[in-house]
């Protein structure tokens, strides 16, 4: 209990710690940040200055004239209940741009990392059973390969070579716009259709990682006594394979597996912004490029609260699996 | 005794154990004992395993400090809690009390090779003036404990060596810094048979040489006799003295019912002896729990002599027959 | 000091550090590779500029050319040629990436070995740090950090863009030092370095730290790899500041032109692409093949 309680202390406060960080990076960045929104709302706007000075406030929903520590509870109170700002270029509340990207992104990025991830245990597992030989040697320099490969890089390839040199597939896009969203044939297969790219792109640059991770630990165990003797007692060794050397040569797995979730989000951004695959990755891109403060300092915090929650299921996760840890310590 | 060189008074350790989900937990792992031990003599622990033994022997060597009582060592005419001193007179402690640990492959840090396991401590104390020296007296104190040609062993890690080898090396470290007591905590229970005997021999040896005192850690009662004869001998069990005398009279008379038990557990390769020996009548078998201990005399649960006092009362160590015994029944 | 002595040292800093580690890694050859590769690209990042100048100057008629001897790589959207900017464009990627190696390991492992050997509550602080570093996505708040820095006009040197891209990979560093400490520190010949009287200096430094080495050492070739990524990636994104010629900015170019290349012009994308997929893939050869070096355990010999 105390353990569960600890791990979400720690949670709550990672997310603290971002929010205050994005916070004081907008406020002491070096240059006039506030002067030169002033001056993009009076150039772009036709503002008076006193008329651009009051919508900057307005936005950030701070007095700046306010000491510094007053700007910060206020900003976190106005966090608290809900209210992420406005994005500069659709007018529209932070969150709800968010959220329109958000499910795009899950779904394309939970695809890939299951695929991956299955895929690359698969692979690891053979290569450690076949450890030295032909198939452990050229698949070890595969994996290699995928895994020191950027995945930009392969989505760039993979655009031009599939996308525009041999248009295989689309190379725009999460789906057809002409077809209505909805639970249609027509609308999940264009999903599908559209979303391939971007998912080779990242399964091919993530498999080979988890194959040597999973090469490695299947090694351990495999030379573990309690393989030989569950072979001495005449297991079949498919089972041994599945139940005594999958289970435990997964469990350290499980820990990355959580924390790659963390890095997909990050390198989300290429893939989705070559494939304008309309994700959280894209958003981000853009506001990026458009300076949108707002929706970055969102965009980021979403992120970040997606990876801490997902770090911290891992956690709750691998302590119910673990069996070690469920009982608790062993001294008698 | 006249000016033992290291005693302990009264001293207990205990260990907080805690689990993730669970309240903590505690075990008395040495639990009020006072030993002395005096310059250039034997003195042998004998108990089973998670007796707290080697908890002591660490005590002792200021490796872990202790939840009560002291530990003293005489040091310019005077008795010194160890834990007091500072600057000059810790050096001078630190120097003297030495440590040989069980596992011989751990006992040299897997990474580096054997010369530079050995020169350091040489050039700490300023034993060795320079580098050159300290790889001259590397080379004497490898020939001291019958590694040959020294050069040999220099440039090579554990991983290359035997269990022999590696202990003789961990012997060599530390008598490297000439320390008047050496804590030799199961230094041969990891070798093989044959080796034992070789490597008890050459730290008698060695005693004779440089007259260190050892404290002899170990749970085979043969090893022990072997190694203290005509030296003392001390048995511990769940973390106190339960007696303690000198060897040979313990052998062969054994007061505490404890040791009678032990000395019966001792194989004996003849069958015919074996069998009309018998075996010890104990009340149970089960050992009891260190976090949970029987009160009164630990003991009493499986004393085939127990009383009700037993079940009452702690027993201390009384003078019986010329030796320390804690028992009520003597 | 008189001459012998510095021969003798000499000689012995060449016998341990290159050769030994030449011979070990002679024998597997997928580090051998790596290296081999590793040394070509810091060599053309030398001296190849002198022999091949970066020209910039557009030349719309020979745009997408394909590869001939006049370009052996063809040319790219403005006519200009593709194998001078590849031999020009490395040499900051490569000073970037190693120097956030190091700076990454500097970090990681001095604040690994703190929080271990010291224990108690500046573990506990360190560790919380740990923590919430390893969970924060190290490339968004970078991409965050580089697009601050653009905006602040601050003149962005090499040793900055190192320091960034070390920001997000000390962590992981760190958590594994200190959990490595933590578990040599209960070893015994620990103990015995304390009877005999060694200082905490040289525990921790010449005891503990040798048995951190080989990951430190794997670290680096990671974090080297890690770098590359994230700074060709910035570049690729337009996030900061960079020479042209340079392969990230290649990137960057050929994706926002990437609907409009014509004749040969994938060579545009495939040439800095191939070369950094193959810088990745060496050092990650290199990576598995220097365990051995700093862990005489593994060794065959």
């Amino acid at each position: 209990m105390r353990w569960i309680v600890k791990r979400l202390l720690m949670a709550l406060l990672t997310i603290y710690v971002v929010t205050t960080i994005t916070f004081f990076l907008i406020r002491f960045m070096p240059g006039d940040f506030v002067e030169m929104m002033v001056y993009y709302y009076m150039t772009n706007y036709g503002m008076s200055e006193f008329e651009a000075r009051e919508m900057v406030y307005g936005l950030y929903g701070v007095e700046l004239k306010d000491p510094l520590w007053l700007q910060y509870i206020k900003y976190m109170i106005t966090l608290l209940h809900g209210s992420w700002g406005e994005s500069y270029i659709t007018h529209q509340p932070v969150l709800k741009v968010l959220l329109y990207g958000l499910p795009w992104t899950v779904f394309l990025l939970s695809t890939s990392l299951t695929i991956s991830f299955v895929i690359g245990i698969g692979i690891g597992i053979l290569m450690a059973y076949r450890r030295g030989g032909v198939f452990d040697n050229v698949a070890s320099v595969i994996a290699s390969i995928s895994r020191a490969t950027p995945n930009f890089i392969l989505g760039l390839l993979l655009l031009y070579f599939f996308a525009i040199y041999y248009p295989i597939f689309p190379a725009r896009s999460s789906y057809d716009i002409s077809i209505k969203p909805g639970f249609t044939i027509e609308f999940i297969s264009s999903v599908l259709y559209h979303s391939f790219l971007p998912m080779m792109a990242y399964v091919l640059t993530s498999f080979g990682g988890w194959a040597l991770a999973m090469r490695g630990s299947a090694i351990r165990v495999l030379g573990e006594d309690y393989i030989v003797a569950a072979e001495a007692r005449g297991l079949k060794s498919s089972r041994i394979s599945r139940t005594y050397v999958g289970r435990n040569a997964l469990l350290p797995l499980f820990t990355s597996f959580a924390i790659s979730l963390g890095y997909m989000f990050g390198g989300s951004v290429f893939i989705e912004t070559y494939f304008a695959y309309n994700g959280i990755g894209q958003i981000i891109g853009l506001a990026l490029s458009w300076r949108d403060y707002p929706l970055i300092q969102g965009g980021f915090l979403l992120i970040t609260s997606a990876v801490v929650i997902s770090n911290f299921i891992a956690d709750l996760l691998y302590g119910l699996l673990d069996p070690r840890i469920r009982r608790g310590g062993m001294y008698e | 005794m006249p000016n033992p060189l290291l005693k302990t008074e009264n001293v207990s350790k205990i260990f907080e154990v805690g689990s993730m989900f669970g309240a903590k937990k505690h075990i008395k792992a040495v639990e009020n004992v006072s030993i002395e031990i005096g310059e250039n003599e034997i003195l042998a622990l004998v108990g089973e395993s998670g007796c707290g033994k080697s908890t002591l022997g660490k005590l002792m060597l200021a490796l872990l400090r202790q939840d009560s009582g002291r530990i003293l060592y005489y040091l310019n005419n005077g008795y010194k809690d160890i834990w007091s001193l500072k600057g000059e007179e810790f050096k001078e402690y630190r120097r003297n009390a030495q440590l040989i640990p069980q596992d011989p492959y751990t006992t040299i840090n897997p990474m580096r090779n054997v010369l530079s396991a050995l020169t350091p401590p040489l050039l700490h104390y300023k034993i060795a003036k320079d580098r050159k020296e300290a790889r001259k007296m590397a080379a004497e104190l490898l020939t001291m404990v019958g590694l040959v040609p020294p050069e040999d062993f220099f440039k090579r890690y554990s991983c290359r060596l035997s269990g022999g080898q590696l202990q003789r090396i961990a012997i060599a470290r530390a008598i490297s810094v000439k320390p008047k007591f050496i804590v030799a905590d199961e230094a041969v229970s990891m070798l093989d048979a044959s080796l034992r005997i070789e490597i008890l021999d050459l730290l008698l040896n060695l005693k004779k040489k440089i007259k260190t005192a050892y404290l002899f850690i170990t749970h085979d009662l043969a090893i022990a006799r072997y190694f203290a004869r005509d030296q003392r001998i001390a048995i511990m069990y769940l973390g106190n003295i339960v007696e303690i005398g000198k060897t040979e009279e313990i052998i062969q008379n054994p007061l505490h019912p404890y040791t009678k038990v032990l000395l019966m557990s001792v194989p004996i390769p003849d069958p015919k002896i074996a069998r009309s020996r018998g075996l010890p009548k104990l009340k149970s078998l089960e050992i009891p729990s260190l976090v949970n201990p029987p009160p009164g005399c630990k003991f009493h649960t499986r004393c085939p002599y127990a009383e009700k006092i037993c079940e009452e009362k702690v027993p201390e160590l009384r003078e019986v027959k010329g030796r320390l015994v804690a028992c009520h029944l003597l | 000091m008189n001459e012998n002595k510095i021969m003798r040292i000499f000689k012995r800093i060449l016998y341990d550090y290159i050769y030994i580690p030449l011979k070990i890694l002679s024998k597997d050859k997928r580090a051998l590779f790596g290296l081999i590769v590793l040394i070509i690209y810091i060599l053309m990042s030398i001296i190849g500029p002198i022999f091949v100048p970066l020209n910039l100057e557009p030349n719309m008629e020979e745009r997408y050319q394909p590869p001939s001897w006049k370009h052996p790589l063809g040319t790219d959207f403005a006519g200009r040629d593709i194998f001078a900017q590849i031999v020009n464009g490395g040499r900051d990627i490569l000073i970037a990436a190693f120097l956030a190696g190091f700076v990454t390991i500097g970090l990681g492992t001095i604040i690994g070995l703190i929080a271990g050997y010291i224990g108690g509550k500046v573990d506990i602080i360190v560790t919380t740090l740990i923590d919430i570093f390893l969970t924060i996505p190290g490339f968004p708040l970078l991409m965050i950090i580089a697009t601050w820095l653009l905006q602040s006009g601050i003149t962005v040197n090499i040793l900055m863009i190192a320091f960034l891209l070390s920001i997000t990979s000390w962590a992981g560093l760190a958590r594994s030092v200190r959990s490595q400490v933590l578990s040599i520190k209960q070893e015994p010949f620990i103990e015995v370095d304390k009877c005999l009287g060694l200082s905490k200096f040289h525990i921790i430094f010449k005891e503990i730290l040798p048995n951190a080495m080989p990951y430190i050492a794997i670290n680096f070739m990671l974090s080297s790899v890690s770098a590359v990524y994230s700074y060709t990636g910035l570049m690729a994104l337009g996030l900061i500041p960079y020479t042209p010629g340079n392969w990230g900015a290649m990137i960057h170019m050929a994706q926002a032109y990437v609907g409009t290349i014509t004749g040969a012009g994938c060579w545009y994308i495939l040439a800095p692409s191939l070369v950094i997929i193959i810088l990745q893939v060496s050092l990650v050869f290199l990576s598995n093949g220097i365990d051995k070096i700093f862990n005489p355990r593994l060794r065959e010999w």
